[in-house]
């Protein structure tokens, strides 16, 4: 298992509900997440920056 | 007759530089008035480590990170325990005098504190931690050698028993960085509270049982200027007490929504508070959606979220723009005054100067 930190811009999405579901599928395509935040929210171009620590297999 | 009891969760997010909170245990008065205001307080080890110093709050329950995202998306409980044997998981690289100092302070809870530890075990591989600053500003980290950290954590678990696992990990001695000096002198960023987390998270998400961490690191040299909010860091040769003591009374996770009796599930939560400006994390996000989904067999309304203005940190993530349902106060005594009225019962607004008249809808 190796870790790795990650960052990502994601849709803001209409609920906190729908945000996780989005965040956690993002993270799902670059390993498994450990542990993630946003960090910031650009309202003009209704983008969020996501800062996460994923794990994938693999020595 | 009322009534449930009143439970609370309080987060300050780890390595974002939260003015209180983000350095030596200092949330810990704030912790130790809400547990006074509460029935049950759920908080985290960011919150209530002092390095040597902690404070026994018998209705505080003390979750690791990743239990708590676990908790507030409603996939595990928690069940209060009385103690819990710990296994202490030393990295393979501390240096023999320093493993010495982390064994007699083991020892020390043990004989002076009435703990129950299990053998400790060595990795079997050093894990090699490196520190990092993401753009954020917030801290985090890699370990070389996860697996090794496992290895061994299994076994403590499996042979010797262990129902939580303190970890104390090798960090990277720092040459006296501006960096260091900034988090020492109460301005800056943990350094170290990123990979801390990162350790945690890994041991809590394979097994399911509680863990928390302390970074084993070469003693500082003598600086009069220290913070008070940095300075239980300065008082010894470890900040393993603090880990020992809160991992000894730990909760355990219950993996199904068996509602075992004295469990305690994320829906009957009744405030969460929160910096303001970190509203962005898994678990309050989490509670926040309690709002627009009612889950099956929740009990009760969603809880109240009380974002506190007056601790800033390096995030930039208010409720509003995340949709997030939140009470806004400029301070944790004024979030104490928001649970009082809440518990008994009083809407908040009532107690400000002006109350606006209701309008037809």
């Amino acid at each position: 298992m190796t870790t790795h930190f990650i960052t990502a811009e994601i849709d803001l999405q209409e609920s906190p509900i729908a945000m996780q579901q989005e965040i956690e599928a993002e993270l799902q395509k670059r390993g498994e997440p450990l542990r993630w935040a946003i960090t910031e929210v650009n309202e003009e171009s209704q983008k969020v920056v996501v800062e996460a620590v994923v794990t994938q297999p693999g020595e | 007759m009322t009534n449930h009891p009143y439970t609370v969760v309080l987060i300050v997010p780890t390595g974002i530089g939260a003015e209180i909170g983000g350095y030596a245990g200092d949330a810990l008065p704030v912790a130790r008035a809400m547990a006074h205001v509460a029935d049950c307080l759920i908080t985290h080890p960011n919150v209530l480590n002092g390095a040597q110093l902690y404070w026994n709050l018998p209705n505080a329950l003390y979750v690791e990170g990743y239990g708590l995202d676990q908790f507030a998306a409603g996939r595990w409980g928690l069940n209060p325990v009385r103690q819990n044997r710990v296994g202490l998981l030393l990295d393979q690289a501390i240096e023999p005098e320093l493993r010495w100092r982390h064994l007699q302070v083991a020892d020390a809870t043990r004989a002076t504190l009435g703990l129950d530890l299990t053998e400790y075990l060595v990795t079997d591989q050093p894990l090699n931690v490196c520190l990092n600053t993401a753009d954020s500003g917030a801290t985090w980290g890699t370990i070389q050698h996860p697996d090794s950290l496992l290895r061994a954590a299994e076994t403590l678990i499996q042979k010797a028993g262990a129902e939580a696992i303190a970890v104390v990990a090798r960090f990277p001695d720092d040459e006296g960085s501006e960096v260091l000096q900034q988090y020492r002198y109460g301005q800056g960023v943990d350094p170290l509270a990123g990979a801390e987390a990162v350790i945690s998270h890994l041991i809590v998400r394979a097994f399911q049982v509680p863990c928390a961490h302390a970074p084993a690191l070469s003693p500082l040299p003598l600086d009069p200027e220290i913070s008070p909010k940095s300075a239980a860091e300065e008082l010894g040769y470890t900040f393993l007490p603090c880990v020992l003591v809160g991992l000894s009374r730990a909760p355990q996770f219950l993996l199904q929504s068996t509602r075992a009796a004295g469990s305690i599930w994320a829906d009957q939560v009744d405030a969460v508070i929160i910096p303001a400006d970190a509203c962005g994390g898994s678990a309050v996000m989490s509670f926040a959606s309690q709002y627009y989904s009612k889950w099956e067999g929740a009990r009760r309304k969603p809880p109240k979220v009380i974002a506190v203005s007056g601790n800033s940190t390096k995030m930039q993530v208010p409720p509003d723009v995340l949709r997030i349902p939140a009470i806004r106060v400029n301070s944790y005594l004024e979030a104490l005054g928001v649970l009082v009225a809440d518990r008994a019962g009083i809407n908040p607004t009532a107690l400000s100067p002006t109350v606006a008249p209701l309008q037809c809808l």
